[in-house]
């Protein structure tokens, strides 16, 4: 039996146990679904150790000599004093530092997420598209202001930005029913092709 | 109890079944048909096949997902690599995700399979899993080899061949993020603002949604989006990059005027719209190199030894000549040598199993979501009838 086959039969049997929840529940599923948890987790710590703690940590520091990591890595093991009631505040000092991404953030968020967008939303309108892109954004924004109530004319033009959002939501939903048979469709290409080789 | 009201009140096991059946038998009974390409998907496939051959180019293509998105994510990594390969474009892979690592490994292996010249580290390298993104996505911006140190196989980036000529996002000039959860954000809002880099997104269909603003106002050059995008990207791949022209001779790297001779073709709007090109995406198996009697002698012209093999072969029907792959045999095989071998079965344009996985899983698709269509249909009419039915009562 070669590797690639045990390795089969073995994903086989746990996506089978996994889909067995479909009849109802049963303990090959939660056997199954515990065992997806234990594995990840088990994963990731194995993986942490030998590609982030030996390659930089314990090499740069214990082989190469480049003591100033020290620092940094007691920071981070400030972190572990999470679980202590007595010292968990010191851990509060390892996320402070790491606030720093977050202040870079906000104008490079704001920049791509609004400011570029805004811009987009002020072109000339010279086709329909576009005209079709200026009403939505000013009749979806007009919805949420609630200081007018939405009566008479100026609530039928926000009652369009009800629509919009219906639409949105529509194609929100066509999307993730394409993208949950996407997934089905992988698991079952994956058991009669991988598996029972009914198709090359 | 009418047939709408039993179907408001079907256990929802036999739709489970139904909905099986509807993805099974399409899987199994593969059919030809056609994707419509999106401008989203040209888009990015233009841009990273003007990178062709070209030493001073290279892409970056960012693994951030793990195994749960594979049957959306994966079919379109191996599309984008296949691209490179076919078209000599440099092509470097990183991860921020520890469990992204393996899935880079599994689809370049998976794809070099089929093509034995390229090499790791000489036309495309993996930088491997990297920690911090941001400050690895700022230190490219001044110096890729500086900030990577080295690939996933331990090698300083600075010593590897593919490094000559790139230094940062001025070369590495397009990077493309695969992702199920939150993707291109540290491209979007730090790389490209910062850098001028230009992002495209490959994403699961369930965060297209949120992504299409972005591709609206320019910050994304392309995204392809769920299963129909990577099999948009495969069919683009099958047509442009992975053509190859009878009678041109792609062991010679230059023409008479010194011009570069690169494999597959550009992309062309009228080459898609064409006829000829249906011949191209069949998705069913294909045996047969068709040719027309001048593609003929420019072909057999390029292998002068194996001339008399393939007049044995050759059969004429309809005023083309064809050749039936299937009737070469070890011996001829051996006689006619791999590198004719490998052209002629090229030029049934047959496509192996995993450059055609996602548009077989896109026929199982159409069909689940008509079915799906007809069930909210009858589900809804089933409701207004019940609730029409109450209010007489």
């Amino acid at each position: 039996m070669s590797f690639e086959l045990i390795s089969n039969l073995v994903a086989a049997f746990l996506t089978l146990c996994i889909f067995s929840f479909l009849y109802k529940e049963n303990p090959f599923y939660r056997m199954a679904e515990q065992l997806l948890v234990g594995v990840s987790l088990g994963y990731a710590l194995v993986f942490t150790y030998e590609r982030i703690f030996i390659p930089y940590v314990w090499q740069p520091i214990i082989l190469k000599h480049n003591f100033v990591l020290i620092l940094p890595s007691i920071l981070g093991i400030l972190y572990l004093f999470r679980f202590s009631r007595k010292l968990g505040w010191l851990s509060r000092y390892p996320i402070a530092f790491s606030m720093m991404g977050v202040g870079f953030g906000v104008p490079m968020g704001i920049h791509a997420g609004i400011l570029v967008q805004m811009r987009q939303a002020m072109v000339p309108l010279e086709n329909i598209n576009l005209i079709l892109i200026l009403i939505g954004t000013i009749a979806v924004l007009l919805y949420f202001f609630f200081s007018k109530a939405h009566t008479g004319a100026y609530g039928k033009f926000v009652g369009l930005g009800k629509w919009y959002m219906m639409i949105g939501f529509g194609a929100s939903f066509g999307l993730t029913v394409m993208a949950r048979i996407s997934l089905l469709i992988g698991r079952i290409q994956f058991l009669i092709i991988d598996v029972l080789g009914l198709m090359k | 109890m009418n047939f709408f009201e039993r179907m408001q009140s079907l256990d929802r096991r036999w739709i489970y079944i139904v909905v099986a059946l509807a993805i099974i038998i399409p899987l199994m009974i593969p059919y030809n048909s056609d994707n419509v390409t999106s401008p989203s998907t040209e888009n990015l496939y233009q841009m990273i096949d003007s990178f062709a051959g070209r030493e001073d180019r290279a892409i970056l293509l960012s693994f951030m997902h793990d195994a749960s998105t594979m049957p959306e994510l994966y079919p379109m990594e191996i599309a984008i690599i296949r691209h490179c390969f076919e078209r000599n474009i440099k092509v470097f892979a990183l991860t921020f995700l520890t469990s992204g690592a393996p899935i880079i490994d599994y689809a370049f292996n998976s794809v070099k399979e089929e093509y034995p010249d390229i090499k790791s580290g000489v036309d495309y390298c993996n930088f491997g899993y990297k920690p911090q993104a941001m400050a690895v996505v700022l230190g490219m911006g001044d110096n890729i080899a500086n900030t990577i140190n080295t690939d996933a196989e331990g090698r300083k980036l600075e010593s590897l061949p593919i490094m000559k000529g790139i230094t940062n996002y001025n070369e590495m000039n397009l990077v493309v993020e695969f992702s199920g959860s939150t993707p291109g954000t540290y491209w979007i809002f730090y790389a490209r603002p910062k850098f001028g880099v230009n992002v495209a997104l490959g994403v699961t269909a369930v965060m297209a949604a949120d992504q299409y603003p972005y591709l609206q106002s320019g910050q994304l050059i392309g995204m392809l989006t769920g299963l129909k995008g990577a099999a948009e990207y495969e069919k683009l791949v099958d047509v442009f990059a992975a053509y190859r022209d009878p009678a041109i001779d792609y062991s010679v790297k230059t023409d008479a005027e010194g011009n570069k001779i690169l494999p597959g073709r550009p992309f062309g709007k009228e080459v898609l719209n064409d006829e000829s090109t249906k011949k191209l995406i069949n998705i069913t198996t294909q045996t047969k190199a068709e040719f027309t009697p001048a593609e003929y002698t420019a072909f057999v012209a390029k292998y002068p030894k194996q001339k008399a093999i393939f007049e044995q072969l050759k059969e004429a029907q309809n005023g083309t000549i064809i050749i039936d792959v299937t009737k070469i045999t070890p011996e001829l095989r051996n006689q006619m040598g791999e590198t004719a071998y490998r052209e002629i079965n090229r030029l049934t344009y047959n496509i192996n199993y995993k450059f055609k996985v996602a548009r077989i899983g896109m026929n199982a698709q159409s069909v689940a979501h008509i079915m799906i269509i007809v069930f909210i249909l009858l589900g809804n009419i089933g409701y207004f009838i019940q609730k029409a039915k109450s209010v007489e009562k």
